[in-house]
């Protein structure tokens, strides 16, 4: 496009920057109200038992105590997107520590908080299993012994702790084996990882007269809380408003419920708004964590480097229900193969229950578990091979009308772009970088990546204010990366106007269009479509309504910057203030526009594979990319430091380059959290490390010095709005595997398993 | 803060020991960095708060005409670091104080706190351990006088009697103008060490005139073995004495498996930092050697 731009393309500051910076900006727990009262949440102190009794005697005696509940004061309802399996509080009995077992409400916290550890629960201790290990072991006790009676989305095969296994194919792998000139297999094993959002969970329940009530929370979606309401609680959606406070980061997180169903409970009970914020503690040890995996995966290939065959594996491991499950399960099998192409390939995977926390959506939602796998083995076959990784990765890029594992075609892909601009910048700064310190050793290591940014249903309302700037309307929640600047600079560049002349509404289930998630990296290309489609609509109403005004063919007629239409080539034009008071006062009503859809890629093609049990059948737009690091590992202690990071993104169009350079840089700190430091560690079926003082996430100090983000615009996307596409969870998706091959590159020792503990790696040397 | 908490300000030391003879479970609020850290994770619920802010002169860092250096109770690690006045071995003082968690909490914690909270993976034990340093404790039955590595009993556990108060620290001059080098190693930027090592050295030509090197983190307190420190005097460092000195330290050891590392590892980290320690002193000496050379 050679036209100037009026709001794409540009990186305009967030436009909630001051207010948050000014400490104004208000998130769930900054909200009181008259008559509020706090509530706190009792969780199960063991892994695996059975309510026997719970008493409340006690409890009921603290001063201010207002409401207690427990399941028996609730629907006897199971939920779940997948399996119905999980309950609101424990019913009967209790799968992990932390599970919700009893609720209390009371004029203050610290009340709340005495009198739900007042709260006696007789247990009778069942055995527990809190590793894939002992979960699939021959004879393991049962996390869920009735899940068969479960109500399903989908009837597949269920083993012992097994509770939902999916296969694909392509070609034929066991076939070919013999014809591989090199083979590489190994197992890989990955952590259970904390979200660490700013914010922990929290959620202000406000009951009305009338019946109804307000939830304001931290949440990734107004629409998905408010059915998970209805559905725990059976209260009509139509009774239930949930609004959308700032929020202090998901990352997957916040995906699902977390305290919104206990505070809606509780202000049910009591008659008077209740809110609930979690500690730092309770939140890592209530919700959810990314799925541990084990991964078994065997590759083969030619001489010259062309894949032939792929076999994989995959056991995640779920925690006490199913969530999210099978869908992460089934995203991490398709991103096996990765952004390659590998005509025979063959995976299989395993959602397994454990007494532990839920595992869920985690940005990257199983691809990066996979890619860990898949990349650590390109990175075998190249050694063995004798060949430069970045070509070895060339060789088998996927290209525009390639296929995706499982047959969709892939349109969009600037793969090889994205691993020559690594390449050439690699040979340009590695060798100019000052050398390591004495006792240290360099290593450089690179993957490719790639991920989705279309998925689900979404909707947008824009309107035409009498004075010609614009309101627009979306349900789309800004967990924090930047939709409520970026999908008014769509709205503004699709009218060619400046952003200022977007008025865009906080989302609200009464009065927001339908938006699925701010998930899946779906929001800049699936809600982003939503919202030039309704503002193109718009913008044909004001195009004819300006034809008529002007007496000639729309045809004729092209935008001006600034709300103008004018006659292309003469002085003549109308400005969208005079269209607007036309069209609200005289001719054919106020200009409005909206667009619907849910997403309509390409399916998955059964001639191509042969796919069982999948959890989803439509997602795609697929984004690619490639990460090269710089590491330096110190050979006395193994300590690894990742010193400089570049990240090269097929990214279509960057709406707002400054706020993808923003996405790229925190999700790849967040990958070197995840391969160097971040673990969640159980014993005796208990999270040793819920705090910061011992889940340690990168700081400052920790980062790379330097994340030089490259953003490659070659390959827009034809539906995309301005050609743009995801990029929320791609840059984590490859930081782990790519510093694990530099520790390799450092050192020999070809660590499988993160995170690349300093102990880890240090033993790795040793034993070489 | 529980229930019945309380909160004073006491404005004399006498005040202060005669509120803690008074209540076992009273604790002095000096920079709050671990105490308040302990409350907030629910893992102490004192009785009362005793506010040291407005004793005094207790956080003043002194050199004293002996050449040794007095450092109050409520020295501010940032100051501890800044001081400029430490000379030789002295300097293991500011070399561990500027590692110690983040600006901000350098801003807060105090010496005092620091050492009476007594984790043996902070940094204060084990550096004031390596500087010979003496422990000045007021109590409501008198003063005393204690040496650094024998105020540290056990895990979180001082000399300190109930009633008593640290004061402040004192660094004895170091005339062999030691070179010191504080190797700490953290999982993550500002954490604990999982293990540290603080290290003296003092060479004149081409031998050892003091040698003392104390590990942190790998026991309920300081490591340090006299004994084995006075093998060095008088003789070359050489690489197999250093070997050994770390296997006799290693018999004292008693490490944990926490967050930061299994006992294992600290043991494999334990012979390697403590020659790397050594090394950079060394290497710092002989760059103070050859300045006098010139």
């Amino acid at each position: 496009m050679t036209q100037e731009f009026s709001a794409v393309g540009l990186s305009s500051a967030r436009r909630d920057s001051s207010e948050k910076a000014g400490g104004a900006a208000k998130f769930a727990d900054d909200y009181s109200v008259p008559g509020m009262l706090y509530g706190a949440i009792l969780g199960s102190p063991i892994a695996s038992g059975r309510i026997k009794s719970i008493d409340l005697t006690e409890a009921k005696t603290v001063p201010g105590v207002v409401s207690i509940l427990t399941a028996d004061d609730l629907p006897d309802r199971r939920v779940g997107s997948f399996i119905k399996d999980e309950v609101t509080l424990a019913r009967g009995y209790v799968r992990f520590v932390g599970e919700p077992v009893a609720a209390v409400a009371a004029e203050t916290k610290e009340a709340a908080d005495l009198a739900a550890q007042l709260i006696i629960v007789d247990f009778e201790d069942l055995p527990s299993v809190c590793s894939l290990d002992e979960a699939l072991a021959e004879d393991a006790p049962l996390v869920h012994p009735g899940q068969d009676d479960y109500v399903r989305t989908s009837e597949t095969p269920t083993n012992g702790n097994i509770f939902w296994s999916a296969s694909i194919l392509e070609g034929n792998p066991d076939a070919v084996w013999d014809s591989c000139d090199v083979i590489v297999e190994d197992t890989y094993e990955t952590p259970g990882q904390y979200h660490a959002y700013m914010e922990p969970c929290s959620a202000l329940a406000e009951p009305d007269l009338a019946g109804r009530i307000t939830v304001r929370s931290t949440a990734q979606s107004i629409f998905y809380i408010q059915g998970r309401i209805s559905d725990e609680l059976d209260i009509p959606m139509s009774n239930i408003r949930c609004v959308a406070p700032k929020i202090g980061g998901g990352f997957g997180g916040k995906n699902g419920v977390s305290v919104q169903p206990i505070a809606v409970a509780l202000a049910r009970a009591s008659g008077r708004p209740v809110k609930i914020t979690l500690s730092r503690s309770q939140d890592m040890e209530m919700l959810r964590s990314r799925h541990p995996t084990r991964i078994r995966m065997r590759t083969g290939a030619k001489k010259d480097g062309t894949l032939v065959a792929r076999e994989a594996e995959l056991w995640f491991d779920a925690g006490a229900y199913t969530d999210e499950s099978p869908a992460v399960l089934s995203f991490g099998m398709l991103c096996s193969r990765g952004p390659y192409n590998c005509p025979n390939i063959s995976v299989k995977g395993h959602a397994v229950y454990t007494n532990k926390l839920k595992a869920g959506s985690f940005r990257g939602f199983g691809n990066p578990q996979a890619t860990f796998a898949s990349e650590s083995q390109l990175d075998a076959l190249a050694v063995k091979l004798n060949m430069d990784p970045i070509e070895l990765r060339r060789k088998n890029a996927m290209k525009a009308g390639d296929h995706w594992l499982g047959g969709q075609t892939v349109d969009s892909c600037a793969m090889t772009q994205c691993l020559d601009a690594l390449d050439e910048r690699l040979k340009e700064e590695v060798s100019a970088l000052p050398p390591a310190e004495e006792g240290w050793q360099r290593g450089v290591g690179v993957s490719g990546l790639s991920h989705i940014s279309g998925l689900m249903g979404t909707s947008a309302f824009v309107n035409l204010r009498a004075d010609g700037t614009v309101a627009l309307q979306t349900g789309v929640v800004d967990i924090g990366q930047g939709s409520d600047t970026v999908l008014p600079q769509i709205c503004a560049e699709t009218l060619r106007l400046p952003l200022e002349s977007i008025a865009y509404a906080a989302q609200d289930t009464d009065s927001s269009p339908y938006n699925w998630k701010t998930a899946a990296s779906r929001i800049t290309y699936t809600a982003g479509r939503a919202v030039m489609q309704a503002t193109v609509e718009m913008r044909e109403r004001i195009l004819r309504d300006a034809a008529d005004m002007l007496e000639c063919s729309k045809d004729d007629l092209e935008l001006d910057i600034g709300g103008t239409v004018r006659v292309v080539g003469a002085d003549r034009k109308v400005s969208f203030r005079e269209i607007a008071a036309r069209a609200f006062n005289r001719v054919g009503g106020p200009i409005v526009g909206q667009h619907a859809f849910a997403f309509d890629g390409p399916r998955f093609d059964p001639k191509r594979a042969a796919m069982s049990n999948f959890a989803f059948d439509n997602l795609g737009v697929y984004v690619f990319g490639a990460v090269g690091v710089v590491v330096d590992v110190d050979t006395v202690t193994g300590k690894t430091i990742v010193q400089k990071v570049w990240s090269a993104h097929d990214i279509g169009r960057a709406i707002n380059p400054q706020s993808v350079e923003g996405q790229v840089q925190g999700a790849v700190v967040q990958g070197v959290g995840y391969a160097l430091l971040e673990e969640l560690v159980w014993e005796n079926g208990r999270l040793t490390n819920p705090s910061f003082m011992d889940y340690k996430i990168p700081d400052g100090m920790d980062a790379p010095s330097e994340i030089t983000v490259m953003l490659i615009e070659e390959a827009p996307e034809a539906t995309g709005p301005f050609g743009a596409k995801g990029i929320g969870e791609a840059p984590i998706v490859g930081v782990a595997p790519a510093i694990a091959n530099a520790v390799f590159n450092a050192t020999g020792a070809r660590l499988t398993r993160i995170p690349m503990t300093s102990e880890r790696v240090l033993n790795g040397i040793l034993s070489l | 803060m529980g229930p019945g908490m309380t909160f004073s300000e006491p404005e004399t030391l006498d005040e202060v020991c005669s509120l803690l003879s008074k209540d076992p479970e009273a604790r002095c609020l000096a920079g709050g960095a671990s105490l308040v850290a302990m409350m907030n994770a629910g893992l102490l619920a004192p009785t009362q708060l005793i506010s040291l802010r407005k004793i005094p002169d207790l956080g003043a860092i002194t050199s004293m005409p002996d050449g040794s250096v007095k450092i109050g109770a409520m020295a501010r690690h940032n100051d501890v670091a800044a001081f400029s006045g430490f000379l030789g071995a002295q300097r293991i003082i500011s070399a561990a104080a500027c590692r110690i968690g983040h600006p901000a909490i350098r801003n807060m914690g105090t010496i005092g706190g620091s050492i009476c909270h007594a984790d043996p993976s902070a940094d204060y034990p084990t550096a004031i351990t390596a500087a010979d340093a003496v422990v000045s404790i007021l109590g409501s039955e008198g003063a005393r006088q204690v040496a650094a590595r024998d105020f540290f009993v056990d895990w979180l556990e001082t000399t300190l009697e109930q009633g008593e108060i640290a004061v402040s620290v004192t660094i004895p001059p170091d005339p062999s103008n030691a070179s010191v080098h504080y190797e700490k190693f953290t999982r993550a930027d500002g954490d604990f060490a999982t293990v540290s090592v603080a290290a003296c050295l003092g060479m004149s030509d081409g031998v050892v005139q003091t040698f003392r090197v104390v590990v942190g983190g790998v026991a309920e307190k300081p490591v340090r073995s006299p004994e084995d420190e006075a093998v060095f005097i008088g003789r070359p460092l050489k690489d197999s004495d250093i070997v050994e000195f770390s296997a006799a330290l290693e018999a004292l050891c008693n490490p944990i498996d926490d967050m930061r590392g299994s006992a294992d590892y600290r043991l494999k980290l334990m012979p390697r930092l403590i020659s790397r320690a050594l090394k950079r002193a060394q290497a710092d000496q002989l760059v103070s050697d050859s300045g006098e050379t010139a």
